[in-house]
């Protein structure tokens, strides 16, 4: 950029360095822009944008390169294609379950399209350093874009001259001449009349005037760009350890079990679920099971006492927080949210209370507590004991012959117990007990126990007798302590961007020399509403003039 | 503007670099999602009591080569694998490797009767409520963590082994 | 009569009105060349009737909308079938205000004929009023979902002028490779509408028709306890099947010329039975919409954009380059409002989460980030017109994709049914 060794203008202001119109009067210094017919470039006002240095530093080239809209645009663009790039397959995130293993899921589902997608990393689209990255560098444009042209604009705006330099008039994107038939002075009193009507703020200059409107649309995008770093700031806060917390916990109705990474335990009282009537649902629907509601009674504990994660240690819990989860309504405590995100109905076995009868007397003695889980080793039955001696949670007979389990969860529980009692040998005899009926009858409980199932029988008398948990609940338990943040960022957005897109900056200046008029007028966007306030203006001071007719061409923004 | 200029450009360049540098590399850096432990990274620590109520912690074998096995009642390969571990400790525990097989959170008597059946001398830990498998991100059963004298993770074998696939292992284990 | 089916009555109005509308703006534009009258007066008389009949039929749309409402117990915006009417009413809307600004009868030509294809693809969607699931249970929904689409049908209306600016500019006696290309583009444009009808067109034969061809998929698979079990999906068709689904059994298939089993099978990576159905419609749209187009060609004998063009005579290519962006900077703080910041509070409430990556989500940004990339570009010099109205034209085929393409092809939290 060739540095102009003489910048001061023939009004006799003198410009910073790179000024495209005078500061003061408007005129275009370059003698070639001086020369040329085509609409002023009014960006800026045409004041010196930034220093020109003959030799840029590494820290201006930095800065000069995220302040461009160019290199901004590209970012945009690179940012949302590659975001259309992470929607074409799931992303892991998506999966919660522990059995997945993206590394085979891709390839085995989708095939060599899939493990090309995996290689490239873009099923963590969103989460990969390069997408972070490319945020980075939009938050940094943002920054540097807005402080770089504000400033300007801002010296820009604040003092400006009312009587401007012809050609800088002549040369607006809406033009008007005209021969003014009376007085300059009271034509351009009732023309600014005319105008403050419509909401202009008039500065008169004896027959030079300018009129300003809604300057405040232009700060409309720097506010917009400084909700954005905001919101873009509160999302980078997430990652701050204890910010963000995304988990998922499964609890069986009556159980509590703890959160984890917390002091904080949910207990799920009971879990209902209602489904549409058949005759809720339109015809095409019918025959599925679509949930209307489902819910979680939940109480929230905290461990107040023996909290440190010890073997042995049993916390103490206290009741902090009671609500009903459902769908669209946690519960919140303290920044912690529960939501209620899926459940499952198969049921599961707690706990039986049997009654030992022994057959030859009639006598029943019990009922007593038999867990699933950690049964107590001995029971005192009237005149039997009854010594757990071995427990399978689904029972099987495996290879070598030998009784065995296929599982650890409750679905064919067996209890060997060694009984003792009256008419039965001293060091006590083994009977097997299957608290499920259809075990009972499939491992034929009878015949195994022989001649000892004719003596005594352990059985189950009634549902009431049985414990199980007839849903289990899924929740996601949340902390996301940006959030409020993100608000605020994201209403300083939306009030930049109304303050921009809704209001337009307009301003006109005019002069008459010997009973001639020059208007020119400039907006940063709507020219067609720029044109009309103009035409209407000049209307109500008796001169008709189409508004398309004051278009002095150059391409609107 | 003016002088203030350099200043300002230096104190927004230096913050973006540091912020910026801080959200990149925790997603460069930050855990894999799935909870996998991958060779070089350090197993997470427990604290599980053993049989005889005595407590161990991962940190105590600090220094020492250990084996971090995974087991259930419930699985064959688990069942099946016991005893091949049982005769590797007894030929490397001079060297002074560990091994601690954790229970799958199965209830005490289950646990109990199973291990009378063996001879075991290596401790029998208790895992509750699969919370020490959720965190080392146990997919399927058995699963044996392979853990350097310096505490990072060699490998994790995901599956039952025989004696020969253990030996190698673990000679490859005290090399390091 | 209850009032859901009074609704559908208003709707049937609405969407004559429209075409009535549609009928008349053609007359006012092409009618001035007829002979005997005074143009400009013409066109005057009747693009006042014109508009009088597009706000009655906004009204009656409008009707359709509350009576339905009231009718339901549940606003009218929770599948696709009620939220593309809805949209073809904001794009409505979005063209009133527009018209009341620059007062340009022409617009309503390209406007209209928009706003009809949107609702009658719409009505190729399931009509019955569907129970909520509880996940939609919020008046968030209300919120979130008119807003996004009020911005969209501004981007509607910015895409109308878009494409008028085109097919006013684009020389097509330009034998140029650079003209060759434009009126390349346009008439692909072009094309795709007339595929898109074609859809439409073949959808509501067969299904005057009563067609239909049943498929049977069963999937069998093994637990980790080595127990088998099977899962059998039946799908419908409504479409001859050329493509039935991958690994699946006909069922029933009506005869269609003659050919009474399905031609093709899906190819193996389209998983599970509505992934054929979707490539069958698909495949179906684009045979139904090239025919269409052939017939027109044949018809008219020269592209469609050399006909459409004589047309445009008569409109300032500037006047429409600031009505695109006009009706753009007034959508884009709406659609921004809707659909990032109104669905994230949304999202917050009801998931606890308000960014999730949900591929509805993630074409949302793209959308937005689209159209912040087309707003700074007019910021350039050397943008403004051609390059503007291009942009323009893209962007609402995004909106589209994130509106149809993502719950048809894409699954995700945002899944719909479909044809």
């Amino acid at each position: 950029m060739i540095a102009l060794e003489n910048t001061k203008c023939e009004c006799g202001h003198q410009n910073a360095v790179g000024t495209v119109l005078c500061e003061s009067c408007g005129k275009p210094l370059d003698k070639e822009l001086q020369n040329a017919d085509t609409p002023l470039e009014m960006r800026y006002d045409g004041v010196a944008r930034r220093s020109q240095k003959s030799n840029p530093n590494i820290i201006d080239r930095i800065w000069n390169f995220f302040s461009s809209v160019k290199i901004a645009i590209y970012l945009i663009v690179i940012t949302f294609l590659t975001a259309m790039l992470g929607t074409i397959y799931p992303q892991e995130n998506t999966f919660i379950s522990n059995s997945f293993d993206p590394s085979v899921y891709y390839e085995q589902t989708y095939g060599l399209t899939g493990k090309i997608y995996y290689m490239l990393g873009l099923t963590r689209t969103y989460e990969s350093w390069w997408f972070i990255g490319l945020l980075v560098m939009i938050g940094t444009s943002l920054v540097i874009c807005s402080l770089d042209r504000v400033l300007p604009l801002y010296r820009a705006l604040n003092k400006q001259q009312i009587r401007k330099h012809l050609s800088f008039i002549l040369r607006q994107k809406t033009v008007f001449k005209h021969k003014l038939e009376e007085d300059s002075e009271a034509w351009t009193e009732s023309f600014g009349e005319a105008l403050k009507k419509k909401g202009y703020k008039v500065h008169r200059d004896g027959d030079a005037l300018l009129a300003e409107k809604n300057r405040f649309s232009r700060w409309g995008p720097y506010i917009n760009h400084i909700g954005l770093i905001l919101f873009l700031l509160a999302v980078l806060a997430r990652s701050i350890p204890g910010w963000q917390v995304d988990t998922y916990i499964s609890v069986p109705d009556g159980d509590t079990v703890q959160i984890p990474d917390t002091n904080y335990y949910l207990k799920n009282e009971k879990f209902t679920v209602e489904f549409y009537k058949e005759e809720e649902l339109p015809e095409q629907l019918r025959g599925q099971n679509r949930a209307k509601l489902f819910e979680t009674k939940a109480v929230l504990y905290k461990c107040v006492d023996d909290c440190a994660d010890e073997p042995g240690a049993k916390p103490v819990l206290e009741e902090v927080k009671r609500h009903d989860i459902i769908v669209n309504d946690p519960l919140v405590y303290k920044g912690l949210k529960l939501y209620q995100f899926d459940f499952n109905l198969t049921p599961r076995l707690n706990a039986v209370h049997p009654v030992l009868v022994d057959k030859r007397t009639g006598e029943i003695y019990g009922p007593f507590h038999l867990p699933m889980k950690d049964a107590e080793l001995v029971h005192e039955l009237g005149p039997f004991t009854l010594k757990l001696d071995a427990n399978y949670m689904e029972f099987a007979i495996g290879e070598d012959g030998k009784p065995t389990t296929l599982s650890r969860e409750p679905n064919a529980p067996a209890f060997v117990f060694i009984v003792q009692g009256p008419g039965l040998a001293p060091e006590g005899e083994p009977y097997i007990y299957f608290p499920m009926l259809k075990d009972k009858e499939r491992f034929a409980q009878d015949t195994i126990n022989r001649e000892l199932a004719d003596k005594i029988e352990i059985r189950v008398d009634g549902m009431e007798n049985v414990d199980f948990s007839e849903a289990t609940t899924h929740l996601n338990v949340r902390v996301d302590r940006a959030v409020p943040y993100l608000w605020i960022g994201a209403v300083i957005s939306m009030i930049g961007l109304l303050m921009g897109s809704y209001w337009q900056h307009r301003r006109i200046w005019l002069r008459v020399d010997d009973g001639e008029l020059s208007l020119g007028a400039h907006t940063n966007k709507n020219w067609y509403g720029m044109r009309s306030d103009v035409a209407a203006a000049l209307k109500k001071t008796g001169i008709s003039a189409e508004p398309k007719s004051l278009d002095n061409g150059g391409n609107n923004a | 503007m003016g002088k203030w200029r350099k200043k300002i450009q230096v104190v927004i360049l230096l913050a973006v670099f540091v912020i910026g540098g801080y959200a990149i590399g925790t997603a460069l850096f930050g855990e894999e999602r799935t909870g996998q432990i991958k060779p070089g990274q350090q197993p997470p620590e427990f604290k599980l009591a053993d049989l005889e109520g005595g407590v161990h912690q991962l940190s105590d074998y600090a220094g020492q080569p250990v084996i971090v096995n995974f087991w259930g009642t419930f699985c064959p390969p688990c069942v099946k694998e016991m005893p091949e571990f049982e005769r590797q400790y007894e030929k490397w525990k001079d060297k002074g490797l560990v091994v601690l097989a954790i229970n799958l959170s199965e209830d005490t008597l289950t646990v109990n009767n199973f291990v009378k059946q063996f001879d075991l001398s290596y401790p029998i830990l208790r895992d509750v409520n699969r919370k020490t498998e959720k965190q080392y991100g146990l997919r399927s059963y058995p699963t044996t963590f392979f853990v350097k004298a310096d505490g990072s993770l060699m490998e994790a074998k995901v599956g039952g082994m025989t004696e020969e696939e253990i030996n190698e292992r673990v000679e490859r284990l005290l090399q390091l | 009569m209850n009032l859901v089916d009074f609704s559908s009555d208003a709707f049937i109005a609405a969407f004559f009105l429209y075409c009535f509308a549609f009928m008349f703006y053609m007359i006012a534009i092409a009618g001035k060349k007829w002979s005997n009258r005074d143009p400009v007066k013409h066109e005057k008389r009747w693009s006042k009737i014109a508009f009088v009949v597009s706000s009655a039929g906004l009204g009656a749309h409008l009707t359709f909308f509350f009576t339905r409402w009231a009718g339901s117990g549940q606003i009218p915006t929770s599948n696709m079938y009620e939220f593309m009417t809805f949209l073809g009413m904001a794009i409505m809307i979005a063209y009133t205000i527009v018209f009341m600004i620059y007062r340009k009868p022409l617009l309503g030509m390209f406007a209209l004929p928009l706003t009809i294809v949107i609702i009658s693809y719409a009505a190729v969607f399931p009509q019955e009023v569907q129970p909520l699931i509880p996940a939609l249970v919020s008046p968030w929904l209300k919120i979130h979902v008119t807003t996004a689409a009020l911005g969209e049908a501004f981007f509607a209306v910015g895409f109308a002028a878009g494409l008028m600016y085109l097919l006013r500019v684009v020389d097509f006696t330009d034998r140029s490779k650079k003209g060759r290309r434009a009126r390349f583009w346009v008439e692909f444009v072009l094309y795709s509408i007339v595929v898109i009808i074609g859809f439409i067109i073949a959808v509501f034969a067969f299904r005057g028709a009563g067609y239909e061809a049943t498929f049977l998929e069963e999937k069998v698979s093994i637990d980790a306890r080595g127990v088998e079990s099977t899962k059998t999906e039946t799908v419908e068709y409504t479409l001859p099947p050329i493509f039935k689904p991958f690994n699946s059994q006909d069922v029933s298939v009506q005869p269609f010329l003659g050919i009474d089993k399905p031609l093709f099978e899906a190819p193996y990576w389209m998983n599970g039975v509505n992934a054929g159905r979707k490539l069958n419609t698909v495949v179906w749209s684009i045979i139904a919409g090239t025919l269409l187009y052939g017939l027109l060609r044949l018809a008219f004998r020269k592209p469609l954009g050399a006909v459409i063009h004589p047309v445009m005579e008569g409109i300032d290519p500037e006047d429409l380059d600031e009505i695109s962006y006009r009706a753009i900077a007034i959508g884009f703080p709406i659609f921004t409002l809707g659909a990032l910041i109104f669905a994230m509070i949304w999202a917050e409430i009801a998931w606890g989460r308000f960014w999730g990556w949900d591929p509805k989500e993630v074409w949302a940004l793209i959308t937005w980030l689209f159209y912040s990339a087309y707003l700074h570009f007019r910021l350039s010099r050397g943008w403004q017109g051609l390059r503007s109205a291009w942009l323009a034209v893209i962007g609402f085929v995004i909106v589209l994709f994130t509106l149809i393409g993502v719950n048809l092809i894409i699954a995700g939290l945002h899944s719909y049914a479909g044809v």
